[in-house]
């Protein structure tokens, strides 16, 4: 079995790992039987002890069943070396029984001792404080100094009777057993199975079964009187069925206690317990039957009720002897149904664990050894956090390597700067050509060619047209537009000559819009110079025409009108066209020097 | 309860932060692959838009090619010698009583076209005595081989000695390199 050291002598990771052990070498995080009372295990193995004898019974949960436990020898209190042997009986019963767990619950018959609070103490808002001050520092809270802690173990008793002289008692028994269930524990951690223990007095716990035992309406004041080989336990109630007092009477090597008598009504008496209902308790074999009568004596007018266990639910045939604080702590979760058990001191007594208190309880530093339940769980819950933290990181990179591989195997991602600056150095290249042709394209566009300017003039005045043609100029100026990328230019043809009748029509027809721009778009079809086309928005052609008539005109026949002869033309013409191209026009010349 | 709080900081936390460390660098390391690699598609992109534009543009200019080598051929020769040689060239092929060349001259400072454009030019002004026809066809001969030359002033009048020829004066821009 692994040594376990203790938590606060550990660093948190120390801790951890330490905890990470136990959840892997124990059976702590799956069995929750590790972290129950004994009293709500499905297996329950009573031990009791009385000073006469020790008893061992299995009782069985899920069926009800009382059967003999492995016999326990009053010995192992003193001699631990008897103890794994019976150890090794009470798993192998376990383990018959098919049970995960063992509850396993020592009677305490043999010893009960009372001792008086502090009267300082005497506050019954405090009583939770004191319950657990008690169990750890006796002398705070117990009138007598002399007491040990080492020995003896000690527990409060609540009176919750009002009126009470004092809030509580304290109980005491000593740790002999102690050892013997360490023992078992340890036994049952070696062997991973859980043996959880309990102690409880066996008479208190037996007060328990009073409800049981009173079944009409509470009215008077009740004695309950439990006597056990080496002890009488005197218990006093008020007419609300509350407990007022609890005195013991020890035998002293008699059967009874020799002031039973005198100690029950001169108690009753200074309780002011007027006629009382006594309750006379047969617990084991070894009561007095004497005991009865000798009561009686200082009680003629009462009745003095001699319980008998066989009309009561805490009689098992199986047992042979009655036991009753076996069958009380088997059935501790159901209460009786009676006026009695709805009195304060029951309820509280049953609900809040006063009777089957704990008197040797697993040791603070054993205890403190292995995490708790919660931490169990909280432990058990790490794993599955840490393997989904890891799904998660995992998913996490592979969401990454998906992306990152999906990234890598596009073409872009063998792509670098040096690729780019390339392409880019080509565009570049390209672009610069291409404006450099551009512009070349434009400065030596054919916006201005003397061949077309001479078909111009022919398309004007073809051959036998009547017009005797004496000059013609043609020239281009250009219109100065700072700031602007292209400028645009005007062309101007100026003609003089000589026109015979039929030519003034023409000359009129020539002067319109559409006459003119008839003319100059034959030009373009015929040469193809795209200077002469009119459909273009940002060009204009304007004419201007003046005829006069010719002085030196000589009227002839026309069969004797020689084409060079100028006093056979009868009118002189001046023809002006000017044609315009804007800026914006295509054929404007750009400002900028070739790049 | 001396458990918790290391089970808590070790079974917890620790791989939280852990976790938190291997996704948060997990999504650092992607944020900057990603960074970089929409960076390189950006810069792909933008080469291939770069390629697209070169191929468009080189089938362009690759069509013009031809022309610009003559372009820059006859505008790298000086102007009066171009002039001169296609003149001679023209003047070879036409008849002479139809075509003579009268005058030529190379004026300084600019005009006409060239005070419009910053490119460097020159002006030429030629003279001839020709018919009109061979005239016709001898411009176009001469600013088919010279398209550099612009035209600038173009007259023409009745010769005195001739009926069938005419007085031609012209004067060209001739664009320069």
């Amino acid at each position: 079995m692994v040594a376990y050291q203790h938590p606060s002598g550990l660093n948190p990771l120390q801790r951890f790992r330490q905890a990470g052990a136990i959840l892997r070498g124990t059976s702590r995080a799956a069995n929750p039987a590790w972290y129950l009372n004994a009293l709500e295990l499905d297996l329950q193995l009573h031990l009791r002890v009385d000073g006469n004898r020790a008893d061992s019974w299995l009782f069985d949960r899920r069926t009800h069943a009382w059967t003999a436990g492995p016999v326990l020898d009053e010995a192992c209190a003193l001699d631990a070396t008897l103890i794994p042997a019976f150890a090794e009986e009470v798993l192998a019963a376990a383990r018959k029984a098919g049970a995960p767990a063992i509850g396993l619950i020592l009677h305490l018959a043999d010893e009960f001792a009372t001792s008086e609070l502090k009267p300082e103490l005497d506050n019954p808002g405090a009583l939770t404080e004191l319950r657990t001050q008690i169990e750890n520092d006796p002398k705070a809270v117990l009138d007598d100094s002399s007491v040990t802690a080492a020995d003896n173990s000690w527990r409060l008793v609540p009176y919750p009777a009002a009126g009470s002289e004092a809030i509580a008692t304290t109980m005491c028994v000593s740790r002999r057993w102690a050892a013997f269930l360490d023992e078992l524990r340890r036994y049952g951690e070696e062997k991973n199975f859980p043996i959880v223990t309990r102690a409880v007095s066996a008479p208190l716990l037996c007060l328990l079964a009073l409800p049981d035992l009173k079944l009409d309406a509470v009215n008077r004041p009740l004695i309950a009187i439990l006597p056990y080989p080496r002890f009488t336990l005197l218990a006093f109630f008020n007419e609300y069925g509350d407990l007022r007092l609890l005195r013991t009477l020890q035998h002293r090597g008699q059967r009874r206690p020799t002031n039973l008598r005198h100690a029950t009504s001169t108690t009753a008496a200074a309780l002011e317990l007027a006629d009382p209902e006594i309750f006379l308790f047969h617990i084991g074999d070894s009561a007095d039957p004497q005991l009865a009568a000798d009561v009686q004596v200082v009680f003629p007018a009462t009745s003095i009720h001699e319980v008998d266990w066989q009309n009561t639910r805490f009689a098992e045939p199986a047992m042979g002897t009655n036991f009753p604080e076996l069958l009380v702590a088997a059935h501790l979760a159901t209460p009786a149904e009676t006026p009695l058990a709805a009195a304060h001191t029951f309820a509280v007594f049953r609900s809040e664990g006063w009777a089957s208190q704990d008197l040797l309880p697993i040791p603070r530093e054993s205890a403190e050894l292995y995490p708790g339940r919660g931490e169990m769980k909280l432990l058990h819950l790490a794993k599955f956090a840490r393997v989904g933290f890891a799904a998660v990181a995992a998913l996490a990179l592979v969401w990454v390597m998906m992306g990152m591989i999906a990234m890598v195997r596009q073409p872009e991602w063998a792509f670098n700067a040096e690729n780019s600056q390339i392409g880019k150095q080509r565009l570049a290249m390209v672009t610069s050509e291409r404006t450099r042709i551009e512009h070349w394209d434009n400065l030596l566009e054919d916006r201005s060619k003397a061949w077309a300017s001479m078909e111009l003039l022919s398309s004007l005045f073809p051959p036998k047209s009547g017009v005797l043609t004496k000059t013609f100029s043609h020239s281009i100026r250009t219109q100065s537009a700072p700031a602007q990328a292209k400028t645009g230019f005007v062309k101007e043809w100026k003609i003089t000559g000589l026109a015979r009748e039929e030519t003034m029509e023409r000359l009129a027809l020539m002067s319109t819009r559409e006459g003119i721009s008839a003319i100059f778009n034959e030009v373009a079809s015929n040469t193809g110079n795209q200077a002469y086309r009119t459909d273009v928005g940002s060009r204009s052609v304007v004419v201007n025409v003046r005829t006069l008539e010719n002085s030196g005109f000589k009227p002839a026949p026309s069969e004797e009108m020689l084409d060079l002869d100028e006093t056979t033309y009868p009118f002189s013409f001046d023809l002006t066209i000017t044609q315009r191209f804007e800026s914006s026009d295509p054929m404007a010349v750009k400002a900028s020097k070739a790049p | 309860m001396f458990y918790r709080q290391s089970i808590i900081i070790f079974g917890f936390a620790l791989p939280a932060v852990v976790c938190a460390a291997v996704v948060g660098g997990g999504i650092f390391l992607k944020g900057k692959a990603t960074t970089s690699f929409q960076e390189k598609q950006a810069m792909y992109k933008a080469s291939e838009a770069n390629s697209i534009g070169s191929q468009s543009i080189e089938k362009e200019i690759s069509k013009k090619r031809e022309h610009v080598e003559h372009w820059n051929t006859q505008m790298g020769r000086e102007t009066a010698n171009a002039i001169a040689s296609a003149l001679k060239e023209i003047g070879d092929r036409l008849p002479p009583k139809e075509f003579q060349q009268t005058a030529v001259e190379y004026p300084n400072g600019a005009s006409g076209f060239a005070t419009a454009s910053a490119q460097p030019s020159s002006q030429v002004k030629l003279s001839f005595r020709a018919t009109y026809r061979s005239m016709q066809r001898a411009f176009i001969e001469l600013e088919t081989l010279m398209p550099q030359l612009q035209l600038q002033e173009l007259k023409i009048d009745p010769s005195a000695s001739s009926t069938s020829t005419m007085n031609f004066s012209v004067t060209y821009t001739a664009w320069q390199k």
